[in-house]
């Protein structure tokens, strides 16, 4: 059977990963985590289960030993996207691993692709948010590993994936029962989804399927859905109605006073010149400087009636979420389809309706009579 | 708090909760001269040094047989689950008093041990169920005896978040060492307190998402008779409500644990408002000052400490001597043993068949 290294394995993807290989029989899996409690997630299951941190050649080449493929399910901030690629790449290679199936993002190509985009286009590395930056570099490193290096790499570009533990579904959830959730132009961009369990069927055939070394593909599901489709069964299932969720808008927040104040003060020059000063006089002149900048209270009076408060003001939306739902242009899955021969196993109805499963094994307050219109049947789809 | 005599304690195991909690304890204890910790054990000698350095007075010693009550009146038992009920069981035989952690054991026959030997012994046997300390868990259960609900209609108790204990060891999440997961270690402290406010539930159905290994999720449904029933649900995978709702037929109440262990939430039936109180310590011979809060989770820890040692001076009885702690792990050894695979929806087909014969096999 084939042996499969996770590295990554107790988040959102790699758990899920882990818990479907196992149980469907499908590879022999070794979990590998960052930190000893990490393991936790893991632990309803009798695997053999490894700590090594993502930096660290050594360990992780002693997690890989006898590993055929290592996927790659780190999360982290630029520097583990980024630097981490090279111990592990190492490692990989030190252990014999035959392949490397990276999880890059489809957002290399922007939250707003442009029409006709596809594996082909060439990739920006000045994007307004950091992380699509990373991944870009991450690609760009990875294949420069791969030039000098025996270890294959695959890369798989996927786009909102979705399902149990996910974070686009649970912080929607979140905020819907909280007031806080929001939509952009009223949902009606195209959101480039991918349920979790197709995601693990295109990685399993990344890492076994021949001569597609070096080749990057994004990965989706069949169905054109609008972010409005892909909220409504959770908002649904806690009994939301989505016309009554706001429409909002990103705005660009320009630096308040304050932190204009704190740039200067932080500069180098200013440290230097402020080091000359005691502490005390530093601190008490901050403190003069933040006063004066705070401005007036807030107006607030004894006879401000909240019960009959307007609606809350309008919600101000993240600027990825922004650009995410500002998207016109359905990711093409040529590439996978013809290279990989992948085929979305389930269809967004049945995902919606395991994903409203897993709100309310989580505890989120479904609704007790509530049901998705149908279910459908399903066992391994992956490699018959 | 005795001025008397400064007791000597061992502190057997140096793992995580002794570095987090028994020892911060001990050292405020041994600050006021209740005791001095003298002896220190564990067969990692790295852990132990950890622990050694906020104790210089203390040795270390190899065996467990090296203590003796002329030396040691009081044993903290500290050590992984699956020591408690021997290493228990031999401090008791030879003299000592016992503090154990939390769960008293892995098993209702050990734990039945533990209590002949407490029982043949001199000395006290004490668990470390400290959340009966907790001033919110002891007014809960005042407010329950004194009927102030009304009669009891249900209950919802919720524990779960991302598991961030600093584990030493991933024996700790293996079946073979830990042979439980939340249920055995988040749980039995709710199913404690569950016991202690209602008494023992008359039935239980009980599920849980082990599949070859030990539960990360599980959920309790607990029936009292005809009276009521409750639902409990553990995660150490999912972020759950943390809190703790008891309703009756005059009201509510909510506890959330983790946020705010010193306040307690109130309402009654048909009233559009409710009381968010804040527990505080009542001296009935001083004015109520607003704003001295009763002590918190960390000296609760501590006055489990206190407790045993009034106890061995006669001064009070224990708070959770064996024979209380044993009714938590009865419920959860039969929960074990009765269990079934909680629905997993996301699940297919193919994996729910193997994940119910694997739920099964355990």
């Amino acid at each position: 059977m084939l042996k499969i290294a996770i590295l990554g394995a107790n988040g959102f993807i790699g758990s899920r990963m882990v818990e479907m290989l196992h149980l469907e029989g499908l590879a022999e899996v070794r979990p590998i985590v960052r930190t000893m409690y990490s393991l936790a997630r893991l632990s309803r299951f009798n695997l053999d289960g490894r700590v090594a941190n993502a930096f660290d050649t050594s360990s992780l080449k002693t997690a890989f030993e006898g590993c055929e493929v290592v996927v790659h399910a780190v999360a982290g901030d630029r520097k583990t996207i980024v630097e981490s690629l090279e111990p592990i790449y190492h490692a990989a290679q030190a252990a014999g691993v035959r392949r490397l199936v990276y999880l890059s993002s489809a957002s290399v190509h922007g939250q707003s692709p442009i029409a006709g985009t596809d594996e082909n286009s060439p990739l920006n590395d000045h994007q307004p948010l950091p992380y699509n930056n990373s991944k870009v570099h991450a690609e760009i490193q990875l294949k420069e590993l791969r030039k000098k290096g025996t270890v294959e790499v695959v890369l798989l570009r996927p786009g909102i994936v979705f399902g149990p533990r996910s974070y686009w579904i649970s912080s929607f959830a979140s905020n819907l029962v909280s007031g806080q959730a929001y939509m952009v132009n009223g949902g009606k961009g195209i959101c480039n989804s991918i349920y979790i369990d197709n995601l693990i069927y295109a990685i399993m055939l990344a890492g076994t399927i021949q001569d597609i070394d070096g080749e990057a593909f994004i990965v989706g599901d069949n169905e054109t859905i609008t972010w409005r489709d892909f909220y409504h069964p959770v908002a649904e299932a806690l009994g939301f109605d989505l016309d009554k969720v706001p429409d909002a808008t990103y705005q660009q927040l320009s630096k308040t006073k304050k932190e204009q104040v704190k740039e200067i003060l932080d500069r180098p020059s200013s440290r230097k010149i402020l080091s000359l000063f005691p502490n005390k006089l530093v601190n008490a002149t901050k403190a003069s400087v933040s006063a004066l900048l705070a401005g007036p209270p807030q107006h607030s009076s004894s006879w401000t009636f909240t019960r009959l408060q307007e609606k809350s003001p309008q919600p101000v939306a993240s600027l990825e979420m922004t650009l995410l739902q500002q998207c016109q242009y359905k990711l093409p899955g040529t590439k996978a389809r013809k290279m990989l021969g992948y085929q979305p196993a389930v269809s967004f109805a049945e995902a919606s309706r395991r994903t409203v499963g897993w709100l309310a094994f989580a505890g989120y307050p479904v609704l007790k009579d509530y049901q998705l219109p149908y279910q459908q049947p399903i066992g391994s789809t992956y490699a018959k | 708090m005795s001025k008397d005599k400064i007791f000597s304690v061992a502190l057997v195991g140096c793992g995580a909760v002794s570095k987090l909690y028994y020892g911060p304890a001990l050292q405020e204890l041994e600050r006021h001269k209740l005791l001095q910790v003298k002896a220190l054990f564990d067969p990692d000698f790295e852990k132990l040094s950890v622990i050694q350095k906020n104790f210089p007075n203390a040795v270390s010693i190899k065996e467990l047989d090296e203590l003796s009550p002329e030396k040691i009146d009081i044993a903290i038992i500290a050590s992984p689950p699956q020591f408690h009920s021997q290493q228990t069981i031999q401090l008791l035989k030879s003299g000592l008093s016992v503090l154990c952690e939390k769960p008293m054991s892995t098993t209702v026959t050990e734990a039945h041990a533990m209590l002949q030997a407490a029982s043949n012994a001199n000395g006290l046997l004490a668990i470390g169920l400290f959340r009966r300390f907790l001033p919110a868990t002891q007014t809960i259960q005042k407010i329950l005896s004194l009927n102030l609900l009304g009669d009891i209609q249900s209950f919802s108790f919720s524990e779960g978040g991302n598991f961030k204990w600093p584990v030493q060891s991933p024996a700790y999440f293996k079946k073979e060492n830990a042979r439980g997961g939340v249920l055995l270690d988040v749980g039995v402290h709710l199913l404690d307190l569950m016991v202690w406010w209602f008494g023992n539930p008359t039935e239980v159905v009980y599920e849980d998402d082990a599949m070859g290994g030990i539960e990360v999720n599980c959920r309790l449904q607990c029936k009292f008779g005809q009276r009521f029933t409750g639902e409990v649900r553990l995660s150490r995978d999912c972020v759950l409500q943390n809190r703790y709702l008891v309703t009756g037929d005059k009201g509510w109440l909510t506890w959330n644990v983790n946020d705010a262990p010193n306040q307690i939430q109130l309402g009654f039936k048909d009233s559009a408002f409710s009381l968010d109180a804040q527990v505080h310590d009542v001296d009935p011979r001083k004015p109520f000052i607003p704003g001295e809060q009763s002590y918190n989770f960390e000296q609760s820890f501590t006055l489990q400490i206190c407790n045993l040692v009034a106890a061995i001076e006669g001064k009070e009885s224990l708070m959770v001597p064996g024979e209380e702690a044993i009714k938590s792990l009865k419920i959860i050894e039969s929960c074990y043993q009765h269990r079934t695979l909680m629905p997993m929806p996301w699940l297919n087909e193919l994996e729910l068949k193997t994940a119910y014969q694997l739920n099964a096999q355990l």
